[in-house]
């Protein structure tokens, strides 16, 4: 009996995930515990175990196919059953919402079709008829970037020609050059009504013909290109820098160090313990700004930026307030290596599970930056690296003192800078008097 | 079965008993002695020269073929040689009456019968008459290679003539009879009578037959002889043949000068031998091969068995015979027992016979044992007879040094001339009427009730608010073949129409109803169920001069008559050098409803065939023209008609199917809807199929397509589709004939050669299923429907927005039934 391969569900609101990778092909033998196949949510990417020995008899879907949960993406079992039974759509079909979304696209601009182009990699075939080839070339289409939507893919002669509909006229000169010369197209043309003129075109440089690679943005990269777009766009950001002095941390570090069993405690896991202790004190800090209101948490949800192949991920400590120490720098290490592993659960990136977040560059030598804040929440504390500082020691002597740059962006809708200013010298002050069992 | 002849249950469930009458075997016993009273010296002596003639003739050949040399002169000939030395006296005897207007068919071995009635034609010709033959055959070009130097009167002139045009041939040079194209096995020469020699065994069985029905419809003088081996009467379109010849009907049902058997004699050439296979005590149970006259009529042919190494008794026989002929109770039957010493052909190792064999039959050779008895009558000194056989090889010589000189006798020159075979493929004459004298028929076409009948008839399907009228007003596709084929009998004369069900029936399908009426039994008569013989006869009709029309009522009965249509039918005209024309139109019907046997769709299997014209007219107007077209023309053709359209009206030429005549060309397809989007070109019936899908593609998928009738597959003129073409980028082929190996396959192919930077898409071709045609109602799934033209656009072509498919046409499963065969 077959065994049908679903897309996983990934936490309460995942609807759909996009399909990356089978790392089987069908005929394949399949053993229970090998990796499958690997697959994207908008906020990380996992990879899935096989779950029983055969063969994979059939994929029902393909690299980049958004996929609803749940759906049936392949079959495994032994050769000569049959799959039937469990072919479903594959992609799954656009979503209402994005269909409306077409419609309202649609009824704004006259050239409706939306022309979905691809990169052309080195030594992929292009599947093009005849008609559709001999129609790019005249007109100069750049056929290899287009997406089929004939039998298999197929380039088809509506292809080209809604590409051509899409794009301004080219006047018969820039259309001969483009064609001679292999010329990018632009968008708008410096002609009458837009078109494109032969001094247009935009010449790739004859010696390094291609001095540049274009690569498709992964999902995750796409995501945070959106969120840190949006929080700049919806927000009122401005960082106060201010200096704590790093003695007792470093002090406390180095008993660690030197006491042999004990739990090796971060300075980073002392600066977000500090900052617990000061958000307890700041409740305004320890806030969503929803806008029309805000939102005050009675706990505090520590966020913190980690740095992965995948891209920044934010995973947060829920209850950070509850733990001790030691508990704190424990959830830090597992979460900060299940986004690395890609296994973390999607439900701890969302920038709405965490009530504060720290960013912390310290390790890499900053000495200050303007962390961007995880809407909506209502401030960020960036960790900057620890620089000797002169300072007055007291009785006209002046040496040099360890000082860590702290870097607090707060949303000025939510908090104003005196409150802001307070709780950052209140990071500083419980940093400097901070007290932990070793 | 017409009503005139009524079955009497009471005569024949009647006890009796049929009696034949005695086959005599090798009566004549008259010497030369005997006979000199009957032949002037002359006429004796001629028989032997005519018998040394083919003899040496044939010996010249043979020792080409074994030493590349004939008296010293050398040349290699690489093609067939099927010689038949020992049986001169049979070819000499069997011609010796026969005039000029007397037409013999042969076969592979028919080099001495060639000689035998050539010699026979020219010592009957006046000197005009031969001068006008020789003159004119081919401009002059084979007489004027033997009339330099020649010294003698015409008669020896014209012999020279003979010899020379016959070995031009076996050696295929462009001088010879048929200009090389026709070879040893296919030689013959019209003016003299011989009509073409067939290397089909028994190949001359039923075509023969039909020059004894040009004969006999048209008046003509002279009798017909069908020269077969004796292992040819094993052959079915043989039996066919005597079958068609001895019909009833020419004796019972035709009138006036029409009434009485066909002028024919079936010349079994009994040389006892099939290749190797022995006729009588291996692959034959006839014993005498005269015994079969008994069971084909009740005058048992007239058979006999006649010893053909005398040929004075074989003359005899032809005497008498021809006699009956005259009195028209033929057709008779001759079994002339003979020998061939040679082999089948050079390489026959003669294993199947002795030595001892052969050697007694060389102790009684007929030339010896005939120049003995001239000897020993007196009419002969042996010196005279030493000088005609030296004189022959003189003339040998003389032939043979002029046929292998590659000046003189040059092949055709296909480098200068590359499509010179090509152009002779088709004779495509544009001819009224094939002779010039009234048609016979039984009154003013105005008179005929089908023709008042139709006069009241709608002439477009739709009345002025494009309402169809009733299937009974409206004129019908079959109204229009009935009104072409008509208006032909009425003006030209040679027109005769014959098949299954032809006449009191008024064709299976209704076509001729009202012509039995219109025309005598000799225009129009039913055949027997006998497919080889309908269309040999109709070959051997048009060779002689006639226009024919037979019928195959279903396509599927093709079969039966493979070897006329495929090999017979479409390669005379080249074969002759053009010499023949065949003004030969197949009605094949093609079938649905009654299942695998009666319901399928050749027209591709006679495309594949060089020299076949072939349409399928899907409309009235389209069908009237076409049969105007092939009636007027002098090449063959097969003209398809579909059952499921018989009754239907003009949906397509607004001002309706005109009354007058007209034609329409061959090989111009018609746009039947103009469209933007995809083409669907349509072979046949299917076209109407193809329109339901155009107009679903129209309505639910927004697609136009331009449905184009092919109405002829052979001539095509692919401008129309790719012009087509040029405008949708898109095309589906579509017939009802099986979909491997469909001539639709041979059109995507030429359609992609022609228009490969059109395409958007493969050609993708829609046929029937490669599986037995099935019952009537499951036909659905068998012959193509809009749902697959639909599925295979979505599928192969363009996908169509929210197209559910539900027939597989994936390359997938392509594979799957190619990989089994289905």
């Amino acid at each position: 009996m077959a065994t049908v391969v679903i897309m996983p569900r990934q936490g309460q609101s995942v609807e759909s995930c996009i399909f990356t990778e089978w790392f089987k092909q069908v005929g394949d033998e399949v053993k229970k515990g090998d990796m499958l196949f690997a697959y994207e949510t908008d906020k990380a990417s996992f990879e899935e175990e096989a779950a029983e020995d055969g063969v994979l008899l059939g994929v029902f879907c393909d690299e980049g196919d958004e996929v609803p949960v749940l759906q049936n993406i392949g079959v495994i079992g032994q050769p000569g059953e049959s799959i039937d039974e469990f072919k479903s759509g594959g992609a799954s079909e656009p979503t209402a919402e994005v269909q409306a979304e077409t419609e309202v696209a649609e009824e704004a601009t006259t050239s409706a079709e939306v022309i979905e182009v691809k990169t052309q990699e080195a030594g992929d075939d292009v599947k093009i008829s005849p008609r559709a080839k001999k129609l790019a070339i005249a007109e100069a289409v750049p056929y290899e970037t287009l997406v089929g939507t004939g039998p298999e893919g197929r380039v088809i002669e509506r292809d080209v020609q809604a590409y051509i509909a899409s794009k301004p006229k080219l006047t018969p000169l820039a259309k001969e050059v483009a064609k001679q010369e292999g010329l990018q197209v632009v968008e708008q043309g410096s002609g009458l009504g837009g078109t494109v003129k032969a001094a247009d075109l935009s010449a790739s440089n004859p010696v390094y013909a291609e001095d540049y690679e274009i690569k498709k943005l992964p999902n995750i990269r796409k995501l945070i290109a959106k969120a840190m777009h949006a929080s700049l766009q919806n927000s009122a950001q401005l960082t106060h820098h201010l200096g704590a002095d790093a003695r007792r941390i470093l002090d406390l570090r180095k008993q660690i160090k030197a006491k042999e069993g004990a739990a090796n405690i971060t300075l980073n896991d002392m600066v977000c313990f500090a900052v617990i202790k000061a958000l307890q004190k700041f409740p305004d800090a320890n806030a969503h700004f929803l806008g029309d209101s805000v939102k005050y948490f009675n706990k505090v949800h520590l966020g913190l930026a980690v740095d992965t192949d995948r891209g920044l991920m934010v995973p947060v400590i829920k209850n950070a307030d509850d733990l001790s120490i030691s508990g704190l720098s424990r959830q830090f290490k597992e979460v900060a290596e299940s986004c690395r592993q890609g296994s973390i659960d999607p439900e701890l990136l969302s920038s709405e599970s965490a009530s504060f977040t720290v960013s912390n560059l310290g390790n890499y030598g900053v000495e200050m930056f303007t962390p961007v804040i995880n809407l909506p929440q209502v401030a960020i504390l960036g960790v900057n690296t620890i620089v000797p500082r002169p300072a007055d020691l007291g009785g006209g002597v002046y040496g040099f003192v360890p000082y860590m740059g702290l870097s607090l962006t707060y949303d000025h809708q939510a908090l104003d800078g005196g409150m802001a200013t307070r709780f950052l010298k209140q990071i500083a002050v419980e940093l400097e008097n901070l007290e932990i069992d070793i | 079965m017409p009503k005139s002849q009524f079955i009497d249950p009471k005569e024949v469930r009647k006890a009796g008993k049929v009696q034949f009458k005695d086959i005599p075997v090798n009566q004549y016993k008259k010497t030369v002695k005997e006979e000199k009273s009957n032949f002037s010296k002359e006429e004796l002596i001629g028989i032997y020269h005519d018998m040394a003639l083919i003899r040496e003739f044939e010996t010249m050949i043979n020792v080409i073929k074994i030493r590349g040399e004939y008296e010293g002169i050398e040349y290699n000939h690489p093609g067939p040689a099927h010689l038949s030395i020992g049986q001169e006296s049979a070819a000499v005897g069997m011609a010796y009456h026969l005039d000029v207007d007397d037409f013999i068919f042969g076969s592979h071995r028919s080099h001495g019968e060639i000689l035998a009635k050539g010699m026979s034609a020219i010592n009957k010709l006046d000197d005009a008459g031969l001068k006008d033959i020789m003159e004119n055959f081919f401009e002059g070009s084979t007489l004027n290679i033997v009339k330099g130097g020649h010294i003698g009167d015409l008669k020896s002139l014209a012999r020279k003539f003979l010899v020379y045009g016959t070995l031009a041939e076996v050696f295929a040079r462009e001088t010879g009879f048929n200009k090389g194209l026709g070879g040893s096995m296919h030689a013959f020469f019209t003016p003299f009578g011989v009509y073409p020699n067939n290397a089909i065994v028994g190949g001359s069985g039923d075509i023969a037959v039909g020059a004894a029905l040009y004969k006999k419809v048209n008046q003509k003088k002279g009798i017909v002889v069908a020269n077969i081996g004796d292992a040819s009467m094993a052959c079915g379109p043989v039996w066919e043949g005597l079958s068609f010849a001895t019909m009833d009907q020419f004796e019972q049902l035709w009138e006036g000068a029409h009434k009485g058997g066909l002028p024919i004699i079936f010349n079994i050439m009994n040389n006892q031998y099939g290749m190797g296979g022995q006729t009588c005590g291996e692959t034959m149970g006839y014993d005498v091969a005269a015994r079969i006259g008994a069971g084909v009529n009740r005058d048992s042919m007239h058979a006999e068995r006649v010893d053909g190494y005398n040929p004075l008794a074989v003359i005899d026989a032809y005497k008498r015979k021809m006699d009956l002929l005259k009195e028209k109770k033929g057709p008779v039957l001759l079994d002339v027992l003979t020998y061939r010493y040679s082999g089948h052909s050079p390489s026959d190792a003669s294993s199947y016979r002795s030595k001892e064999e052969v050697e007694a039959w060389e102790a009684q050779d007929c030339i010896i044992a005939y120049g003995k008895e001239l000897i020993s009558a007196g009419v002969a000194s042996q010196d005279e007879l030493d000088a005609i056989k030296s004189d022959i090889t003189e003339l040998m010589k003389y032939s043979m040094t002029l046929a292998i000189d590659e000046k003189v006798s040059p092949r055709m020159d296909l480098v200068k001339n590359p499509e010179i075979i090509g152009d002779m493929m088709f004779s495509e004459g544009s001819v009224d009427k094939m002779e010039d004298r009234p048609v016979d028929v039984n009154h003013p076409m105005e008179e005929n009730l089908r023709v008042k009948q139709i006069a009241k008839k709608e002439r477009f399907a739709f009345d002025k608010d494009g309402k169809p009228f009733s299937k009974l007003k409206q004129y019908q596709l079959r109204d229009g073949l009935f009104e072409a084929i008509a208006d032909r009998f009425y003006k030209d004369p040679t027109l005769v129409a014959y098949g299954e069900e032809n006449r009191d029936w008024g064709g299976a399908f209704a076509v001729y109803r009202g012509l039995t009426e219109a025309l005598p039994y000799h225009r129009l008569f039913n055949s027997p169920i006998a497919e080889a013989s309908i269309i040999g006869t109709a070959i051997g009709y048009a060779m002689c001069g006639g226009r024919v029309i037979p019928e195959i009522m279903y396509c599927d009965f093709l079969g039966r008559c493979g070897d006329e249509v495929f090999n017979q039918l479409p390669k005379w005209q080249a074969m002759s050098g053009n010499v023949i024309k065949m003004p030969v139109v197949i009605r094949v019907s093609v079938g649905s409803k009654y299942g695998a046997q009666h319901s399928q769709d050749w027209s591709s299997l006679v495309a594949h065939i060089p020299g076949l014209k072939v349409c399928f007219p899907a409309t009235p107007y389209d069908a009237k023209g076409l049969m105007n077209t092939a009636l007027q023309g002098t090449d063959p053709v097969v003209f398809f008609e579909s059952q499921r359209i018989y009754d239907i009206g003009e949906q397509f030429h607004t001002e309706g199917v005109p009354a007058e005549y007209y034609e329409i060309p061959f090989g111009e397809a018609d746009i039947k809807k103009e469209g933007t989007d995809i083409t669907i070109l349509s072979i046949g019936a299917t076209v109407y199929r193809a329109l339901e899908a155009a107009e679903e593609l129209e309505e639910k998928y927004g697609m136009s397509a331009e449905v184009i009738d092919a109405r002829s597959i052979v001539p095509f003129n692919y401008e129309t589709v790719v012009a087509s073409l040029k405008k949708t980028g898109r095309i589906l082929l579509t017939s009802d004939a099986s979909e491997r190996g469909s001539f639709l396959k041979d059109m995507a192919q030429r359609i992609t050669e022609l228009a490969f930077d059109e395409l958007d898409a493969p050609p993708v071709v829609v046929g029937s299923r490669n599986w037995i045609t099935p019952a009537y109602e499951l036909e659905e799934y068998f012959f193509p429907c809009k749902e697959w033209m639909i599925d295979a656009i979505h599928e192969k072509i363009v996908p169509l927005k929210d197209h559910v498919v539900k027939n597989n046409f994936t390359n997938a499963e392509i594979i799957r039934r190619s990989k089994l065969g289905i």
